[in-house]
């Protein structure tokens, strides 16, 4: 179980003023304190770990979002900011004397530009929103977290977040071009604009991924792209991790950059073609699922290419979608397989390490022997292209060993893949999940060096706290004075 | 100059440093000492000595140098391998001395016209080790493709020009090589018009990988007689002749459309790259402005009736502009600039000129005091590239 | 997810249902994206997965249902978008239908909310009693502006009076028992849900499908004692009066079978078919668990009994005519039907297209629209925002609740079948518009690859 800092005393005690001031700055819309409308903001897409908040407010305007902060920097109350609260690591996790700031009331598109190839969004957007906004003048927003329907920008800065399509087109900070940030101070700075390049310090990028520890974010310039002219999907079955790795490299050699890319091994096969009846080969070990783009010649010429090199690696199958409907069955059972392991497991814990390509594997085989040393099985989804490992541990919250287990047995992944060279979150962010193994991949002058830059956004440590850093040692409940410091 | 030959010389030059409260100078091999603002410093710390490759992975995508490695080294190992720096970094022509090393190329966050479509190098850097001025070794990123564990350090060091610490080793995405390259001409537009067409280039389907506009002086400077307006694409070869001919379709409506094959492509986009078509005078300034897209058209005529000269990359979004090193026109650049929304830089003028004024625009007030914040997290005693990027 | 209940709660049936419903549900927070309230107010008390929690707190404590609670689900509108999002199968439905039972049970409404639904109640699922009660509506409605906006009462009424048809209509064909002959070689036996509201508001609707289908040479059967499907006190969360509907139709058909057969049960209102669909389950727990599940199985939404029996048009529509198809909630989300009715009309030769957001209700939702009048309101104006844009001469649906709540514009609201019928040789829907005024059409622009074309 998670270990969350002692709240604050003083702050529990002035519980009704601090919900009195919020309510004149919102004029008394959109501040949830009564506790039975509290209780769904007690979690996120990590519902295993759950704490009720001081309150909740969603405001409407930036200016909004400025009083509440300055407020709340005034009165030393700790803020957690949320979009969708689809976050898989806690990140959206409340804190017993926290505010949380929900962003969705902000949903509107407020520029689009298609001359300048830019979208203005507010932060509760959703990410598919923006596409839906786009796409009938055929632009996109290329990252497309599978959460995409309704995970919010504002999240998906807080994460970087990437998806399926990342190879090609990047995560989220290679995509944002500006962002209106409002510091805990209240103050409204504009990062970046509407122009590629920014001078001074790239404060995009430390703030893309900084999981709400440094401001939050209200408004979002991103950029949209020209939808290529169609997509198509194949589909290559294995007998064997090993080969299906080797085609991987095989076909990334060849100079043909796939604009997806993604592995499945046999569970998670099965358990996908069980939801999505996709005509996924169940004999087989892994399988790739590799998409193109381009005109139909274009299209037709890559698989082709690609098709000789799978063909190289005696496949069980080879599949080139031969039109657009058969290629989004290729992919219903991708996308859904989130869903498709929740049909057949009650509960599973989604990792999110990254791990050298070449290493996956070995990575593997160890990840198949924990799972028999664990007794709890685990499913393979694979960005090949990019290294990123969602191993899918299926376990029972209803029981609490089996919680247990769950939770060790992905941090033993995790370990292992930072062994391996990779990292231990590659798009879902550390939150509190995974807080407390930040030491096996960063050195403590290391994680000093971050929380300095914390520091210096957010001197008191009030936004988002007990979040991304661990918890300095025997600390936790030693109350917030013993929190992480200014340097 | 210190030039250590590993990480413990740096780290032992910096404590140094610290203790004797004496600024470095950081560099990789000088070439962009003339950039940005002047710096007094006691001494210099140069990668120079520190150089190779220390892990390449052509089949993940990723190479990693010790940073005074030059970037021909790291393009020729590349070549090895049939890839190539996505954000294809410039060696501008005029850089002081022949090559860069990738430290400084990733420090000063340069990217050239793939830029674009493709990212900056900021956008390429996936890992990164540092000795920051409290010299103390922080790694930040990986080797891997994706990572979001923590905060990004590597972005707040892609541009930080050398005020935050030394990087020692850069980890950096690849792309293959095209196998083709080929570039669709339109010649003699206006800035205004040239603009829309490149606008249209960008936004069609066909992933145009670069896009500038040559006003007449500089297409003269790369061997044409009128303005050009040229869009690159490239991929396979087969794909290159399907989309150069779609994109001249769509540009007919500007005007005669030319196309060039891949040898001259490669050539021209080249000399955009390293901003070869400035028309630069001893003792001129650079400046570098980086705007929305539209508006650049407006920067260029700006700078023009002003006596400074340029063109245009980014599909409008970069202005080059060189001229006279006189404040006058820096306060004509800095007025383009602010009108449109964007930034720029100061990238190289004589030191009277550097010395008495900022080379990149300030920030808000709330902004500053976090910058100075965070800048000094990494460097308390103040002693890595003092006023390089802001005076305080 | 996990829950938190004791042995002796999971004894309780209800309880075992929902925990396994709760148990299925991994909180990943998709459904939120669909539903129309959460996009409208943006509070997660107000999405699927809020009130999925709010239940799941509601039942674990086993305390009354609070006024918050009630309050957020009361504004759920059981439009079931969530259960089509929904990637791991979570079965909604039966979980708030379960909750609104333990709403009523335990809650104590405001004294005017609690008469409002009993009148609702007593009123909507007889005919005879609707009529009654819109004769004096129309009266009502000259004193509408009498009504203050004020307060919950005063906007209720007036939502229930802007539904009101301007004129009574008058008795339907099928407001008394009856069988109609198929025309030449029978080709099967239906029993046609005669139902309760729809036979008052628009009559016409059972006429055409009644017209289609023995044209096409099935005979059609309002069976004597089956009167309402029971969907309106459902959803007030009275299941006695509910289950006592159900019982009465399953007895019915079942008859029915007995005497002729019966190849289906058949629907032309969709909200009343989601719930025909559901009988195996309400009736669960009762001695005629077996012939609800039959019946079940037999009820079809008159699109998909079309697609069976292969509709062909005779006509062909006058040209220029453009319709907007909206998919009401009951049959896109409650029945899964999304593809026969659009099939049907694309096949009758109509130009169709669809708004944006076609999966978010229109607020309709049975008597939500009375109840939530405000919320329904919003979700009206932005339907009929999505619909505007595409400038169609009538806007087609099949489900009568939609087809009210949408009318009062320009553009006319007709039922899928009542077009449907017009093909086949039927009257032409008076609600259209001139064929004069229908010919000014709009050629769909086909996405141009110059991307100026898209530039302010
Ligand atoms: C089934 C499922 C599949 C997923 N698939 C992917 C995937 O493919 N790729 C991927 O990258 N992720 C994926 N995720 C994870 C998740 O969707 C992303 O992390 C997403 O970006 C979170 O967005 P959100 O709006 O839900 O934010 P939340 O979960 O509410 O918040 C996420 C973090 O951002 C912070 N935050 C939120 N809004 C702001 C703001 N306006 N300003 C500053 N900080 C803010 C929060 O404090 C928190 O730390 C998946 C999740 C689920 C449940
Ligand atoms: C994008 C957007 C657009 C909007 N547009 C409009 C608009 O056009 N018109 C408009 O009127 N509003 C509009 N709103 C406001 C919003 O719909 C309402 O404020 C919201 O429905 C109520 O949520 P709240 O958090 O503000 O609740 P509160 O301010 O707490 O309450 C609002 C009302 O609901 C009652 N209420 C709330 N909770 C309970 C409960 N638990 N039990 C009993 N009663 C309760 C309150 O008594 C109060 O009357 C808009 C909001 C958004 C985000
Ligand atoms: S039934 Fe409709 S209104 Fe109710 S929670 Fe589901 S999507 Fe929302
Ligand atoms: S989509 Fe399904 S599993 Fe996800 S939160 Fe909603 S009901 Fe639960």
């Amino acid at each position: 179980m998670i270990t969350l800092p002692k709240p604050k005393p003083d702050v529990l005690a002035r519980r009704d003023a601090v919900h009195e001031g919020l309510r004149a700055i919102m004029q008394d819309r959109g501040v949830i304190t009564d506790p039975a409308r509290l209780k769904p903001y007690e979690t996120d897409g990590l519902s295993a770990y759950r704490q009720m908040p001081l309150a909740v407010v969603l405001p409407e305007t930036t200016e909004q979002v400025a009083a509440v902060l300055r407020f709340c920097h005034q009165n030393g109350v700790r803020v957690v900011p949320r979009g969708a609260g689809t976050s898989l690591a806690g990140g959206a996790l409340p804190l017993e004397d926290a505010v949380v700031i929900g962003m969705m009331r902000m949903n509107r598109i407020v520029e689009v530009n298609y001359r300048d190839r830019y979208a203005v969004v507010q932060a509760g957007v959703t990410n598919l929103g923006i596409t839906k906004a786009v796409e009938a003048d055929g632009f996109f927003y290329a990252p497309d977290p599978s959460s995409q329907l309704a995970c919010m920008i504002g999240g998906n800065i807080g994460m970087n977040s990437g998806g399926a399509h990342c190879l090609k087109y990047g995560v989220t900070a290679n995509n944002v071009l500006g962002i209106k940030l409002v510091t805990i101070e209240g103050e409204i700075l504009e990062l970046g604009g509407t122009h590629l390049d920014t001078a001074g310090y790239d404060w995009l990028g430390i703030v893309i991924g900084s999981e709400g520890q440094l401001g939050i974010a209200t408004e979002i310039t991103v950029r949209i792209l020209r939808a290529p002219e169609g997509t198509r999907a194949m589909l290559a079955a294995f007998d064997g991790n090993e080969v299906a790795g080797a085609c991987v490299d095989a076909i990334i050699s060849s100079g043909i950059i796939p604009v997806a890319l993604e592995f499945m091994d046999r569970p998670a096969i099965h358990a996908c073609e069980a939801f999505a009846h996709a005509g996924y080969p169940l004999d087989a070990e892994a399988m790739l699922i590799i998409e193109v783009e381009g005109s139909v010649a274009e299209q037709d010429w890559l698989l082709g290419q690609i098709k000789e090199i799978c063909a190289r690696f005696n496949p069980i199958s080879l599949k080139v979608s031969q039109s657009a409907e058969e290629s989004a069955a290729i992919w219903k059972g991708r996308k859904g397989a989130f869903g498709a392991v929740g049909r057949i497991s009650p509960d599973y814990l989604c990792m999110d390490g990254t791990i050298p390509t070449s290493t996956l594997p070995l990575v593997l085989r160890r990840i198949g022997e924990m799972s028999a040393q664990y007794g709890l099985q685990v499913a393979n989804i694979f960005h090949a292209g990019d290294g990123n490992l969602h191993p899918l541990i299926m376990f029972d919250a209803n029981d609490p060993t089996s919680m247990h287990k769950a939770e060790a047995f992905g941090a033993d992944v995790l370990r292992l893949c930072v062994e391996v060279g990779g990292c231990l979150t590659g798009e879902h962010g550390v939150g509190v999940e995974k807080r407390d193994l930040m030491s096996v991949q960063f050195t403590e002058i290391e994680l000093e060096a971050q929380r300095r830059v914390k520091s210096a956004f957010d001197p008191e440590w009030l936004l988002n706290t007990a979040k991304v850093f661990p918890l300095q040692a025997g600390t936790a409940s030693a109350g917030p004075d013993a929190l992480p410091h200014a340097a | 100059m210190i030039a250590p030959e590993d990480e413990a010389g740096f780290t032992a030059a910096i404590d140094a440093a610290v203790a004797d409260r004496a600024p470095l100078a950081i560099e990789g091999l000088g070439s962009k000492t003339g950039f940005l603002r002047e710096m007094q410093t006691a001494e210099t710390l140069s990668t120079r000595n520190h150089a190779g490759i220390s892990l390449y992975a052509p089949q993940e995508l990723i190479i990693s140098a010790r940073t005074g490695t030059t970037l021909a080294a790291l393009e020729a190992k590349l070549a090895e391998g049939g890839q190539h720096l996505i954000a294809e970094p410039p060696h501008y022509a005029f850089l002081d001395g022949a090559d860069q090393t990738i430290g400084g190329v990733v420090a000063a966050n340069l990217s050239g016209p793939r830029r674009v479509a493709w990212g900056a190098m900021r956008d390429h850097l996936m890992g990164m080790r540092a000795v920051t001025g409290r010299g103390e070794v922080v790694r930040s990123g990986g080797r891997v493709l994706k990572n979001v564990t923590g905060l990004d350090l590597c972005k707040l060091f892609a541009g930080s020009y050398g005020t935050l610490g030394v990087m020692t080793e850069v980890t950096l995405k690849v792309l293959p090589k095209p196998q083709a390259t080929g570039t669709v001409v339109l010649y003699g537009l206006t800035p205004e018009v040239a603009s829309r067409a490149l606008a249209v280039a960008l936004g069609s389907p066909f992933s145009v990988s670069g896009a500038a506009f040559l006003p007449q002086e500089a297409a003269m400077a790369v061997g044409y007689e009128r303005a050009i307006t040229i869009a690159r694409i490239e991929d396979f070869a087969d794909s290159v002749t399907y989309r150069v001919g779609q994109l001249g379709a769509l540009w007919a409506k500007f005007g005669t459309v030319e196309t060039l094959e891949t040898a001259q492509s490669v050539a021209l986009w080249r000399a955009v790259r390293d901003a070869e078509p400035l028309p630069i005078q001893p003792g001129d300034a650079v400046w570098r402005v980086s705007v929305q897209p539209s508006r650049g058209a407006a920067v260029l005529d700006a700078g023009h009736a002003a006596g400074l000269f340029g063109y245009l990359d980014w599909g409008g979004g970069l202005a080059f502009l060189t001229g006279p090193a006189t404040l006058a026109a820096h306060e004509v650049v800095v007025g383009a600039a602010r009108r449109a929304k964007g930034d720029w830089w100061l990238l190289r003028a004589p030191p009277e000129l550097r010395r008495s004024i900022d080379a990149v625009p300030r920030e808000a007030p709330a902004l500053a005091a976090i910058r100075q914040r965070v800048v000094a997290s990494f460097d308390p005693a103040g002693i890595l590239n003092p006023g390089r990027l802001f005076a305080a | 997810m996990q829950t938190n209940f004791t042995l002796d709660q999971l004894a309780d049936p209800n309880i075992a249902v929902a925990d396994k419903i709760l148990r299925s549900c991994v909180h990943c927070g998709f459904c939120t994206a669909t539903c129309p309230t959460f996009v409208t107010v943006g509070d997660e008390d107000d999405s699927p997965r809020g009130r999925i929690y709010l239940i799941k707190d509601m039942l674990e404590t086993g305390a009354p249902a609070s006024t918050p609670v009630a309050f957020h689900l009361d504004r759920c509108l059981s439009c079931l978008a969530c259960m089509t999002t929904c990637p791991s199968g979570v079965d909604y439905m039966h979980l708030i239908d379960y909750a609104r039972v333990r709403v009523e049970e335990t809650y104590e409404r405001p004294a005017h909310d609690r008469a409002l639904r009993a009148v609702l109640a007593a009123v909507l699922p007889y005919p005879a009693r609707m009529r009654a009660a819109l004769r004096a509506a129309s009266l009502g409605r000259s004193v509408r502006g009498m009504i203050g906006t004020r307060g919950m009462l005063g906007q209720r009424l007036r939502a229930m009076l802007d539904l009101a048809p301007g004129a009574v209509a008058g008795r339907s064909s099928t407001e008394r028992p009856g069988v109609f002959k198929a025309a030449g070689t029978r080709r099967a036996r239906v029993a046609l849900l005669a139902g309760c509201a729809q036979q008052v508001i628009d009559p016409g609707i059972h006429d055409a499908t009644i017209r289609l289908l023995t044209r096409m040479g099935v005979e059609v059967v309002v069976a004597k004692g089956a009167g309402c499907c029971g969907a309106l006190t459902h959803h007030l969360g009275k299941h006695d009066a509910a289950l006592a509907f159900a019982r009465a139709n399953v007895a019915a058909w079942t008859r029915e079978i007995g005497a002729g057969g019966l190849d289906a049960v058949v629907t032309d209102t969709s909200g009343c078919g989601t719930v025909l669909k559901d009988y195996g389950f309400l009736l669960r727990d009762t001695p005629e668990s077996a012939d609800a599940a039959r019946i079940a199985d037999l009820a079809v939404d008159i699109s998909e009994l079309l697609m069976r029996l292969a509709y062909q048009p005779s006509l062909t529509p006058p040209p220029g005519l453009v319709i907007a198809y909206h998919a009401a909630c009951s049959l896109q989300h409650g029945q899964r039907v999304t593809e026969a009715p659009k099939a049907l009309l694309r096949r009758a030769g109509f130009t169709m297209v669809e708004p944006r957001d076609p999966h978010l209700c229109c607020g309709s939702a049975g008597t939500y629209n009375i109840l939530q009048p405000e919320m329904a309101g919003r979700l009206r104006a932005r339907k009929l925002d999505t619909i505007a844009p595409l400038k169609p001469d009538a806007i087609v649906g099949g489900n009568v609740g939609c087809l009210t709540q949408l009318s009062g514009t320009a553009i006319p609201t007709i039922h899928t079948v009542v077009m449907l019928d017009w093909m086949a040789g039927g009257p032409r829907p008076d609600r259209l518009p001139s064929d004069a005024a229908i010919a000014a059409t709009r050629p769909a622009a086909a996405l141009a690859q110059d991307p100026e074309a898209t530039w302010s």
